[in-house]
């Protein structure tokens, strides 16, 4: 039975304060050299 | 001189082709042979299929590249495999049928010391009734060419929408068997943000239509990861972000026929359903591209080669076997075939030993079991592994594979956008490792490194996606020093 529609219906929604960090400059302009470097060490030790 | 010739030109087989050359010089051959003359950078295909960028942006022509690193390059389609020659020569042979418009039909077979079957995958729109836009009801993002196709009907969906007649889309997968359920996801997300920008979201109802058994899974089992601190699944993170964007969701769908305005599908408990929608985009199925094989006399043996999917069989533990019994080690690691030690097969060509998604199907019988995806970071490595294992081969004398990249091993980072613009857009940035899960070395962790499988939604991993259009532009241009920028 499929009752993902429900599950959807009952998720919990972002707080203001998650919602400000993900459009934060700040925030954001560390959480993209995180990002960026979290995949480089991904990338490079991958193969 | 050694002779390698590459088949297809997407991610995995113009990565090879690349690294080839830079390892094998002017002393060796490198040959590509694509049916298309362009380069398509597919993940940025989702932003011109909702206008927000142009086709020309997402492709180059492959021929002045190769020209410039003196790689041959055919714009053909690969018909057949001799791997023994014939009774001639005991070299490898492909025949090969120009796409060129100048010798458009003419066929010629290439020998060849080393082959790499980076072919792709063949869109199988024909595997369900009504699919795809050549001669069926649904819009596609799978090429430019659709993706401007899908952009255009989208725009007079917001149209009728403005006019206000209100209007139902939807978007997801076209058959129970479908992969790429990431892309499906994107498109879904950002035609979201394009009604909203539009003004006319409250009109609209956008429905995510798919095969996983839930969201989050794409096709890889779904995520456990780590998110602002907290431990969370890829399913409750994706359902809490639906319904902050107000979208619904059908999950465990095998879509059946598309008529007209109608989507027919089946899921996994039988239940038979119908949705109506003034806008559809739907991912078909993949299938191999229809290689055909021979051995020296002539006799096929297409099955020894490839799987009954087309795709190619390479160093994979395919023993039929129940899937709690399947584990990441069944995975391949060289990507060479078994049979012949000079062919390879990558990216989505080359046959998976077994979904990673638990697969379900109806009291029918009918498949409901996202295949797995071996797209974007996974086949540009295994293109560069194979690269440097032949360029072992022939420099070194080498007699086995030296350089390895399995699914079970390997991690993978996926940026999903949600939205586009520099300081409105947002996407899903999710990394996992290993793709494959890896149950007995991550027992506690659903088979994945917790350290390293994690989640973030925001602006940062928009701008990482924007990023990596413009990296992945470069590095496949060939560009000073590309070999620098990991795959």
């Amino acid at each position: 039975m499929d009752d993902t529609q429900n599950r959807i219906d009952a998720a919990p929604l972002p707080g203001t304060i998650e919602l400000a960090r993900r459009s934060n400059l700040g925030v954001q302009l560390l959480h993209f050299m995180m990002l960026n470097y979290t995949m480089y060490r991904l990338a490079k030790s991958s193969h | 001189m050694a002779r390698v010739v590459v088949l297809g030109a997407g991610v995995s087989g113009h990565t090879a082709a690349l690294y080839l050359k830079k390892r094998l010089g002017r002393s060796h051959e490198v040959i590509v042979v694509s049916p298309g003359s362009k380069w398509n950078w597919i993940p940025s295909n989702i932003w011109v299929g909702v206008g927000k960028m142009t086709a020309d942006k997402v492709v180059f022509p492959l021929a002045p590249i190769y020209r410039r690193k003196k790689i041959t390059f055919h714009q053909a389609k690969a018909v057949a495999l001799y791997p023994e020659g014939d009774l001639n020569s005991p070299r490898g042979q492909v025949e090969i049928v120009y796409t060129d418009p100048t010798r458009v039909g003419k066929t010629v077979r290439l020998g060849y010391d080393y082959l790499i079957n980076a072919t792709g995958p063949q869109l199988n729109f024909a595997a369900t009734p009504g699919l795809g836009p050549d001669g069926g009801n649904t819009v596609s993002v799978c090429t430019p060419s659709h993706a401007v196709g899908a952009a255009k009907r989208l725009a007079e969906v917001i149209t009728n929408l403005k006019s206000g007649s209100p209007q139902t889309l939807v978007v997801g997968v076209g058959h129970g068997t479908c992969t790429c359920e990431g892309a499906a996801f994107e498109y879904a997300f950002n035609v979201e943000q394009q009604l909203r920008e539009a003004g006319v979201r409250d009109k609209a109802e956008v429905i995510y239509l798919t095969n996983e058994h839930e969201l989050g899974d794409f096709g890889v089992g779904g995520m456990t990861f780590s998110s602002g601190g907290a431990r969370v699944t890829s399913e409750a993170w994706m359902e809490s972000l639906f319904r902050e964007r107000k979208m619904k969701a059908i999950t465990q769908a095998a879509v059946t026929r598309i008529d007209p305005g109608v989507i027919n599908y089946t899921q996994i408990d039988g239940t038979e359903n119908a949705q109506k929608f003034d806008f559809a985009m739907l991912l078909p199925p993949f299938r191999g591209v229809g290689l055909t094989a021979y051995d020296r006399d002539g006799v096929e043996i297409t099955d020894t080669i490839f799987a009954p999917s087309g795709f190619m069989r390479v160093d994979a533990d395919y023993t039929a076997k129940p899937f709690d019994e399947w584990t990441a080690q069944d995975w391949p690691k060289t990507y060479q075939n078994p049979s012949y030690a000079n062919l390879f097969g990558v990216g989505i060509a080359f046959a998976p030993p077994h979904a990673i998604s638990r697969p379900y199907a109806t009291p029918g019988g009918l498949a409901v079991a996202p295949a797995p995806p071996r797209t974007g970071m996974p086949s540009g490595a295994m293109g560069k592994v194979v690269a440097m294992t032949i360029a072992d081969m022939i420099l070194k004398g080498a007699l086995t594979p030296t350089h390895h990249a399995s699914m079970g091993e390997m991690a993978a980072a996926c940026i999903a956008s949600t939205g586009t613009g520099l300081r409105h857009g947002t996407a899903a940035a999710m990394s996992m490792s290993p793709i494959v899960p890896d149950n007995a070395r991550y027992p506690d962790t659903n088979g994945r490194d917790p350290r390293t499988t994690t989640g973030e939604i925001g602006l940062a991993a928009h701008w990482v996606k924007r990023v990596l259009h413009t990296m992945f532009l470069y590095k496949a241009k060939a560009y000073p020093f590309w070999y620098l920028i990991p795959e």
